[in-house]
C-alpha cells in the first residue's frame, strides 16, 4: 500500500526488524506486547509540530523513522536547537513522567512515524513493567549527558568559530567516518538552523564556513562537507 | 573522608520528604545493605567530570555544587544540590564518564551505592526505579533551564519588570 510521504509505516512494534538496535524498543514480548496496545502510529509530514515548549505533557513520542527538531525559544523568538533526535529515541520522556509542562519545542524535519501514548497509559505501562522503567532512565541519562553538553558548549566556549569546529567534529565522528583522514560530513541542516545550534547568527555562520574553506580546513561538495585538515579544526574547537 | 556510624535509613526521619529514599521498608532495607555512609567535610570533591562512573552519592546532609569545566579550566555552575538528591545517577545508569563535577559545600553525609549494586537493585525494586525516572526527569528539567539561561541569556518565566 502507497504510505503518506512515501513512509513505509510500521503497524506493530512486534515485527518491526529495528527494534532490537534501539535502546526503548528492545523490550521483552510480554512488555511490547502491552506497549502495543496503548501506542497509537501516526505519520507526519515535514514540518510539523509534535508539541510545543511550554504545553501540558499530553505524553511521549516514539520517533520510529525520520528526525525531528528539539529546540527552546527566548520570549523574543530566538531559537536555541538543542538536537536533532534520531530513530530510536522517546520524546516528551522527561515531561511526561514528571507531569510539568514540555521543555522543549519538537518539530519534525523529514516525513517522520510517530508513536504517540497517552500519559496516564505511559504512567500505568512503567508501573506494571520494570524493564521498560529501566529503559527509560537509560534514555533519561543520555537526554542529561545531552543537555551538560550543550551548557558546556554553549556556556564555556569562547567563540563561534570555537562552537561551529566542535560542532562539525562531533557530526563527523558519526557512521564510522571518525576514523578516516578526511571525513565527509552530510549537512543536512541550513546555516540559520547550524546557527541556532551554536547560538549565533546566520551571518556569523556563513562567514565562518567562508573562512574554514579559505584556509582549506573544509571543502564543500554539494551538501557534503569534506574535512580535508582534521588536525586545524580540532586546534579550533580546543582554541588553542 | 571517614565512614560514618551506619545509620539506617529505615531509622532517618526525613526520608518520607525525599523522592529517591521514600520506599517501602523491604526495599529501604536492601538499599541500607549495599550502602556506605560517609562523612565528608566542605570542599570534598565527590567526583570529577570525565572519571568512569563508580556509583551513585546519595546526599543526606548538605549541599553541593554541581558544575562544568571547559578544557581552559573555566567553571560553569550547573546547580546546587539539596539534600535528598542522587548524585551521578545519570553516569552510573548509562556507564559512561561522570558528566559533572559534584563538590560539597557544606560538611555533608552521603551514602555511596557501588554502579553494579545499583543497577542490580533498581532491575529488582520497581519502586525504586521508578523514583529514579522520577529524579532523572528533575534533574533534567534543571539542566535544560539551565541550557536555555546559558544559550538564550532568559529564564522561560519573564523576569518581573523593575518599577
Amino acid at each position: 500500500m502507497l504510505s503518506p510521504y512515501g513512509l513505509d509505516i510500521i503497524e506493530s512494534c512486534l515485527t518491526c526488524k529495528m527494534r532490537s538496535d534501539r535502546i526503548f524498543c528492545d523490550l521483552p514480548t510480554t512488555a511490547l506486547q502491552s506497549f502495543e496496545a496503548i501506542k497509537y502510529a501516526t505519520a507526519y509530514p515535514k514540518g510539523a509540530v509534535l508539541f510545543v515548549e511550554g504545553q501540558a505533557p499530553r505524553g511521549i513520542f516514539v520517533l520510529c523513522k525520520g528526525r525531528v527538531k528539539l529546540s527552546i525559544c527566548s520570549t523574543d523568538g530566538k531559537t536555541l536547537i538543542l538536537k536533532i533526535a534520531e530513530p530510536g529515541e522517546v520524546l516528551g520522556l522527561s515531561a511526561t513522567v514528571s507531569g510539568k509542562p514540555y521543555e522543549l519545542t519538537a518539530e519534525t524535519i523529514d516525513p517522520c512515524q510517530v508513536n504517540f501514548v497517552k500519559r496516564e497509559d505511559f504512567l500505568r505501562f512503567l508501573k506494571d513493567n520494570s524493564e521498560a522503567c529501566f529503559k527509560v532512565a537509560e534514555q533519561l541519562s543520555e537526554k542529561y549527558n545531552n543537555a551538560c553538553h550543550e551548557v558546556r558548549s554553549l556556556g564555556l566556549s569562547h567563540s563561534a568559530s570555537e562552537k561551529l569546529a566542535k560542532l562539525l567534529l562531533e557530526w563527523s565522528s558519526k557512521n564510522g567516518e571518525a576514523a578516516k583522514q578526511e571525513p565527509r560530513v552530510k549537512l543536512a541542516l541550513t546555516h540559520e538552523e547550524i546557527a541556532q545550534m551554536i547560538g549565533t547568527s546566520r551571518e556569523t555562520v556563513t562567514r565562518l564556513f567562508a573562512d574554514l574553506k579559505k584556509r582549506q580546513i573544509v571543502q564543500a561538495k554539494g551538501s557534503t562537507l569534506v574535512i580535508r585538515n582534521k588536525i586545524a579544526l580540532k586546534a579550533l574547537a580546543t582554541n588553542s | 573522608m571517614e565512614s560514618a556510624t551506619q545509620q539506617s535509613c529505615l531509622d532517618c526521619a526525613l526520608r518520607p520528604d525525599r523522592v529517591f529514599c521514600d520506599l517501602p521498608d523491604n526495599v529501604l532495607a536492601a538499599l541500607d545493605a549495599m550502602k556506605s555512609k560517609i562523612v565528608c567535610p566542605r570542599g570534598t570533591v565527590l567526583f570529577r567530570e570525565g572519571q568512569p562512573a563508580k556509583g551513585v552519592f546519595v546526599l543526606c546532609e548538605g549541599r553541593a555544587r554541581l558544575s562544568v569545566c571547559s578544557e581552559s579550566g573555566k567553571r560553569l555552575t550547573l546547580h546546587i544540590a539539596a539534600p535528598g538528591e542522587v548524585l551521578g545517577l545519570s553516569a552510573a545508569l548509562s556507564g559512561g564518564p561522570y558528566e559533572v563535577s559534584a563538590e560539597l559545600l557544606d560538611n555533608a553525609q552521603v551514602a555511596m551505592v557501588k554502579r553494579k549494586d545499583l543497577l542490580a537493585f533498581l532491575r529488582e525494586h520497581r519502586e525504586a526505579c521508578l523514583h529514579v525516572v522520577d529524579l532523572l526527569s528533575q534533574d533534567l528539567h534543571i539542566a535544560y533551564d539551565r541550557v536555555r539561561s546559558v544559550g538564550l541569556g532568559r529564564t522561560r518565566r519573564p523576569r518581573t519588570s523593575s518599577v
